[in-house]
């Protein structure tokens, strides 16, 4: 079986390498008979990885030990969600079922019905094409996830029990789907170039692709850090670890490109600029990738070092010198229709968020490789750590949100004094009011007043916003205020997708405020009996406890949770020791309200019956949870697909042809 | 010149301002400020290794230091001393790390700039440009008409983007 899995690959690799240039070739010299050949080979790549896929899956699922990979990732205990998601535990395996997933995407291309792009098709499925076959040569060659032991241990080293979490299951399958989706944008970009079809085009061909890649990998990122949050123990979500960084990048500068390209649709601006962030963004996916798979800096995700790193470099050296070269020669075509009215206006609100979602990618960025930097310039080794991210970034994040309000509230080409006043004047006489009411509930530290306000303006500046649509939309058709409420989010999904997106933002950035300015903790040894107070809690050690299950010996520990007097709760942190891991793993125990959450850890225990336990009390954390729910919905309202007219018997003909 | 002064002063403001919580003299207050060296590459107060021997030994000599009645400062340099700078979450705000504190800012500002000087050259572009186009909308009403037409049908496809 592992045979035919490698086989498969290897024959999606031959047949990639020729449909990329046959696309090309086709499309070039009209040879619309190679063109379909190439779309062919397409699609028979979809369904070579696809085997692969599903004959890896099957060796995961039966225990086939043999093959390297299975052994070294899963054991005959794991349920079967958990061998599934061994699928992505290592180097390997993530590299097919990042080629799994383009080779899907690509299908999907090519089968499209479209109205717009259609010339574009054959040389965005090269570009496509292209991508797969480095994934493909790695695949083959340094990467083999079928590579065959030359005997058949009788158990597998099973998952790192750091990555039995359900988290496992969603963040690094959502988030590589983030990753390979901007694949797409990307290689309609370059399609735009090579083919000189430098309009609107390709920007409506890749909307929708745009939205899921850039909805996908926030969702993955947010997933990710909940997953942190609950599974590492050290009460945090957002550690700033390179590979953390890795997927914030390009999540910001897509962001930028997303806001941009709307310039270019509505104003024909920004078009150079609008290449270089679809570019950068593809560019910082890989580099992502790279950062994850060579280990070239530590990380807590070092679990998947290997000698990947050259591969990638030279991959990202090719997108970058290929594509920016391109786009230089060009730049003729992409010359900006920029004419504006006033400088209060849309653009200049959009401008300055692309300007400062650039910016805050380039500090991360900056500080992900200035160790590496300072030990090339320097000979110093340094660490860039959350202290030097948390300052940098935080005026710069304060900055957009100020700008997240802001920007849906003023109008497009000139924005005049009056109906600036009108639009903020209320919002703003809330947020002071929100403001002087959390200093008399004693938040008193300036940052997070500032910090606490601007996001009360973004939040009452976009549900006022809202209302006034609504309202006119109630006075215009005489229909009731919620009737009027749905259909205007019906009649323009991607506008109030935007809006419910923002809203995602405020609560997420009153999370990360929340929590960051005002957690509390303490470290305390109990013995049985023995209470510790945190905040308004207090905490009685009532017993411990030891179970065995078939994998893992499990200590637990019991405690009772008293709010002023007031017994609210009993929550047990827990240890496990896994049989076939030396290092024991933290399950700690949170208890959630929308106000803040209460999480402890179970930190060591003595000979004497005594315990250590780590508290602490996270306030607003639930609200990033939150936000990233209200993210999603707001990403799918934005991306639900229009309803199709029907096409006249003439379109019908044209398409067929 | 006036606008190049503001521009450092907010600079300044940005790099020294910045959220920084006022930590004291205690062990989770010192160890926020340093990385733990057990390879993590985490934050002292925030390795999550089970029984981190790395983290104890550091942590107790933190505690040690401060029951010794040794400042932050003094602590946190008695790290460099040993573990050399690498044992510091961020890098010190002076000479070459300055680079990574600054350039930031400076690339924002710089942008900035540019979008300034862009906006104001696309303002004077578009108010050269509008008398004209209204002529020609006069002079050729059926073309403009057809060109309305397709700009709104283009609004209702595309939308509000």
């Amino acid at each position: 079986m592992a045979d035919i899995g490698y086989v498969a690959l290897f024959l999606a690799l031959a047949v990639s390498v020729y449909s990329a240039i046959a696309f090309i070739y086709g499309v070039k010299r009209k040879h619309l008979a190679l063109t379909r050949s190439a779309r062919n080979g397409l699609l028979a790549v979809c369904g070579l990885v696809s085997i692969s896929v599903a004959i890896l899956a099957y060796a995961l699922v039966t225990h086939n030990f043999q093959i390297e990979y299975v052994a070294s990732y899963s054991s005959s205990d794991m349920s079967l969600p958990y061998l599934i998601s061994a699928l992505w535990a290592g180097n390997d395996g993530s590299l097919l079922f990042w080629a799994w997933l383009l080779s899907l995407f690509a299908a999907v291309v090519v089968l499209q019905r479209r109205d717009a792009g259609k010339v574009l098709v054959p040389y965005a499925s090269s570009i496509i094409m292209f991508t797969q076959v480095f994934f493909l040569i790695l695949l083959v060659s340094v990467s083999n996830p079928f590579h065959k032991l030359a005997f058949t241990p009788a158990e597998g080293m099973g998952l790192n029990p750091m990555l039995e979490n359900p988290g496992m299951i969603l963040h690094p399958p959502v988030l590589l789907a983030g990753y390979v989706g901007f694949t797409i944008p990307f290689a309609f970009a370059i399609a735009a170039l090579l083919s000189r079809r430098l309009g609107d085009e390709w920007l409506i061909t890749i909307r929708r692709w745009t939205l899921l890649a850039w909805l996908l990998l926030g969702i993955g990122n947010i997933i990710g850090a909940w997953w942190a949050y609950v599974e590492l123990g050290w009460g945090g979500y957002w550690a700033w670890d390179p590979i953390e960084n890795a997927g914030l990048m390009p999540w910001l500068v897509a962001t930028a490109f997303l806001h941009s390209t709307m310039m270019q649709r509505r104003r024909g601006m920004l078009k150079v600029w609008n290449m270089v962030l679809i570019i950068l963004t593809f560019s910082l996916t890989i580099f992502g990738t790279f950062l994850t798979r060579s280990g070239i800096l530590s990380s807590v995700h070092t679990f998947a070092e290997s000698a990947l790193g050259p591969f990638f470099l030279v991959f990202i050296g090719i997108i970058l010198f290929g594509s920016l070269g391109l786009l230089y020669h060009r730049s003729d075509g992409l010359k900006s229709e920029a004419e504006m009215e006033s400088l209060v206006s849309r653009e200049s609100t959009f401008l300055l968020n692309n300007l400062l979602l650039v910016g805050a990618a380039f500090a991360i960025f900056l500080g992900t490789v200035f160790p590496v930097i300072s030990e090339a310039v320097r000979g110093v080794k340094i660490s860039v750590g959350a202290p030097f991210f948390n300052q940098v970034n935080g005026p710069i994040f304060l900055a957009i949100i100020l700008l997240t309000g802001i920007c849906v509230l003023i109008g497009w080409r000139r924005a005049s004094v009056k109906k600036l006043i009108r639009s903020f004047l209320w919002p703003l006489v809330a947020a002071l009011m929100l403001g002087i009411a959390l200093f008399f509930l004693g938040i008193r530290e300036w940052y997070a007043l500032v910090a606490f306000s601007l996001c009360g303006l973004v939040l009452f500046t976009i549900l006022y916003e809202w209302f006034r649509e609504t309202r006119a939309r109630h006075r215009m058709r005489t229909e009731n205020y919620l009737k009027a409420f749905w259909g205007l989010i019906w009649a323009n999904r991607p506008r109030y997708g935007g809006y419910i997106v923002h809203i995602a933002i405020v609560f997420i950035a009153i999370g990360i405020i929340g929590s960051s300015f005002y957690d509390v903790e303490k470290e305390a040894t109990l013995m049985p009996g023995e209470s510790m107070t945190i905040k308004n809690y207090t905490l009685t050690y009532e017993n411990m406890d030891y179970y065995e299950t078939q994998s893992k010996a499990v200590v637990t520990a019991s405690l009772s949770v008293y709010n002023e007097g007031k017994l609210i709760d009993a929550l047990t942190p827990e240890k496990y020791f896994h049989q076939s891991y030396e290092q024991p793993v933290t399950e700690v125990a949170i208890r959630t309200t929308p106000l803040e959450d209460l999480y402890i850890i179970l930190v060591g225990w003595g000979d004497d019956g005594s315990t250590t336990f780590k508290v602490l009390v996270n306030p607003l954390v639930s609200w990033m949870w939150i936000g990233g729910g209200v993210l999603f919905l707001g990403g799918l309202v934005a991306f639900w697909p229009e309803r199709r007219e029907k096409s006249t018997p003439e379109q019908t003909r044209a398409r067929r042809k | 010149m006036m606008l190049k002064r503001l521009g450092t002063i907010i600079l300044l403001f940005l790099i020294f301002a910045s959220p920084v919580r006022a930590d004291a003299t205690t062990v989770s207050g010192i160890s926020g400020d340093l990385v733990c060296q057990c390879g993590c590459m985490m934050v002292l107060s925030n390795c999550s290794h089970a029984g981190c021997a790395v983290r104890e030994a550091m942590t107790t000599l933190i505690a040690q230091k401060i029951d010794g009645g040794q400042s932050k400062e003094q602590i946190i340099q008695s790290f460099v001393a040993q573990y050399g700078e690498q044992v510091l979450a961020s890098p010190p705000k002076r000479g070459f790390n300055l680079t990574a504190w600054i350039l930031p800012f400076a690339a924002i500002l710089g942008g900035g700039g540019v979008i300034y000087v862009a906006l104001k050259k696309w303002v004077r572009r578009g108010r050269q440009s509008q008398p004209s186009a209204m002529v020609e909308a006069e002079a050729g009403n059926e073309e403009y008409q057809h060109q309305l037409e397709k700009e709104l049908k283009d609004f209702t496809e595309k939308g509000f983007r």
